[in-house]
């Protein structure tokens, strides 16, 4: 086990408003959210002396303005003028979980004492993903010539893939959209909250590139998250109960940029990322009282329970039917509503939600009795991390 | 079937890992990347053999036959260019020569609902100008 299992504490969390086009511009909504998290904390921002973000903008072919389509760590700086800044860092692997890690790593070298990670996603006017024009450069030589343009294409044959070498059928994955939505109703921040969804809805949407139909896909939005990471013994004088991470992983695994079509990786990702927190926690799939999973695309969760462990390959679409994902059920998972609930903001929203079910706040959808709180926070293949946050230290 | 006759593809732009790839499929060869220390086959081209970190690196003939691995069908017309094919099927073909390298193609000369795993397919070429011809994939017996 990690002997620095539960001396870091996930504390306050903060959220922007979440709105489909850019009404004013991305630093507005990552201050909004900073500003949240820190005051959920009870702490005043010249108490904060750590950042760290991930600040890609995932759409291609738009232009990348500091405060407008990513907020840097520079931007915030800029912004927050913090007087006793200690650290920061903005991470390029891993996603936002990345940063998340580092700051947790920050916190246990003792080089900040409280520090803030937010993730700032633009969503902008037009096509999202503005492809490129008449050439293709680099390894999309070998796939934009054949229409394969943005992630979806790229999801959505590995998916293809697992359906049919399983013979498993996309219907079934009406019970995660459906379920998610519902509980994207306990969840006012996010974009779907009051706009349910049933399984008509599902089965007869639209098809973007099958096996993927509008409900597998997350929708743009312009939008931010933050959250407060401090030690164990400061966060227990904050207003929050605090969420202790028992233990993270990250991928190890990775394949040549440009190969596509491969399961393996996605699946390799996952169970190198989890196995180190599992390890790390002690704790094992069959202790998870309740799991978050990224879900960009509804296929990202089929692979995250596969390799995480929580059941056998092939098997996820029927282990999420009859209940056992619903906030009673053996697996409550995505409680918050998702990715497809919340909007695109990535994963910090699963790794706040994650905290939130271990420390009990998370307000009508708290799962009962949540010690052991898991969290995949992005699509195993590219930048796949993992945590378990618990209730009671050990 | 998807008509692909409207459709104005992306032309690649080969570099010095990919140019053997394009000379070859020019000339109605499809060349992969071959590890000359293991003979593993690679695709897309890299630096190093990732089976054993070799250097030594060759672009060598394949048959052109093997097994759709994969497909997506694209219903989305986001993409302009490709708006007058859809819907149509990208696919992933695995070579029976090179297990574990991955191509994508179109699948030509079909509806596109025949695309499913598993389905044999054989190696077309689609010039697209003087320097560039694009391997793509058909049904085979």
């Amino acid at each position: 086990m990690w002997e620095h299992r539960c001396k870091v504490a996930l504390s306050g969390v903060g959220f922007s408003k979440v709105t489909r086009s850019a009404e004013t511009p991305l630093a507005a909504h990552a201050l909004e959210a900073v500003k949240a998290a820190v005051a959920d904390s009870g702490l005043q921002m010249s108490d904060i002396d750590g950042l760290a973000t991930y600040p890609e903008l995932p759409a291609t072919g738009h232009a990348v303005i500091d405060g407008v389509t990513i907020v840097s760590v520079n931007c915030m700086m800029a912004m927050l003028k913090l007087p006793n800044l200690g650290w920061h860092i903005q991470v390029e692997t891993v996603n936002i979980g990345g940063a998340v890690q580092q700051a947790v790593n920050a916190l246990l070298a003792g080089v900040c004492k409280y520090a803030v990670v937010w993730r700032a996603m633009h969503n902008p006017k037009g096509t999202y993903q503005n492809l490129p024009g008449t050439y293709a450069q680099g390894t999309t030589q070998f796939t934009a010539p054949y229409g394969f343009g943005g992630p979806g294409q790229g999801m959505a044959v590995a998916y293809t893939r697992w359906l049919e070498t399983h013979g498993q059928s996309r219907e079934k994955m009406a019970t995660l959209a459906v379920t998610q939505r519902k509980h994207t109703q306990m969840n006012p921040h996010a974009y779907f909250y009051g706009q349910p969804l049933t399984r008509e809805d599902y089965l007869s949407s639209r098809m973007v590139a099958y096996p993927f139909c509008l409900y597998d896909c997350d929708i743009p939005v312009q939008g931010a998250v933050a959250v407060v990471l401090t030690t164990a013994e400061r966060a227990r004088d904050l207003k929050p109960r605090p969420a202790y991470l028992a233990g993270y992983g990250q991928r190890l695994k990775f394949e040549v940029t440009g190969r596509i079509g491969s399961l393996s990786s996605y699946m390799e990702g996952g169970r190198s990322s989890s196995q180190l927190t599992w390890e790390r926690s002690g704790f094992s799939p069959k202790d998870v009282d309740v799991a978050q999973i990224y879900d960009g695309f509804s296929a990202s969760v089929i692979y995250g329970l596969e390799s995480y462990g929580f059941c056998k390959e092939g098997e996820a679409l029927d282990f999420i039917q009859d209940g056992r994902i619903e906030l009673d059920g053996d697996l409550p998972l995505n409680t918050f509503g998702g990715s497809l609930g919340t909007g695109r903001i990535h994963g910090l929203w699963h790794i706040i939600e994650g905290a939130l079910q271990a420390s009990g706040r998370a307000g009508e959808r708290q799962v009962k009795d949540v010690n052991v709180s898991f969290v995949g926070a992005s699509a195993p293949i590219v930048t796949g991390t993992t945590f378990i946050f618990v209730r009671e230290p050990y | 079937m998807s008509d692909w006759s409207q459709v104005t593809r992306p032309i690649p732009v080969p570099n010095e890992w990919t140019k053997p790839f394009w000379d070859a499929a020019k000339q109605g060869v499809l060349k992969l990347q071959r590890c000359q220390a293991c003979r593993h086959f690679q695709h897309p081209p890299y630096a190093t053999c990732v089976s054993c970190m070799s250097v030594d690196l060759a672009f060598e003939p394949v048959s052109g036959k093997g097994t759709i691995y994969t497909y997506t069908i694209m219903y989305h017309a986001g993409d302009k260019r490709f708006a007058a094919a859809v819907p149509y099927a990208s696919i992933i073909v695995e070579l029976d020569d090179a297990p574990g390298a991955l191509l994508a193609a179109n699948l030509l000369g079909a509806p596109y609902t025949e695309a499913k795993v598993g389905r044999r397919v054989e190696v077309v070429f689609e010039r697209l100008n003087d320097d560039i011809t694009l391997p793509q994939f058909r049904l085979a017996e």
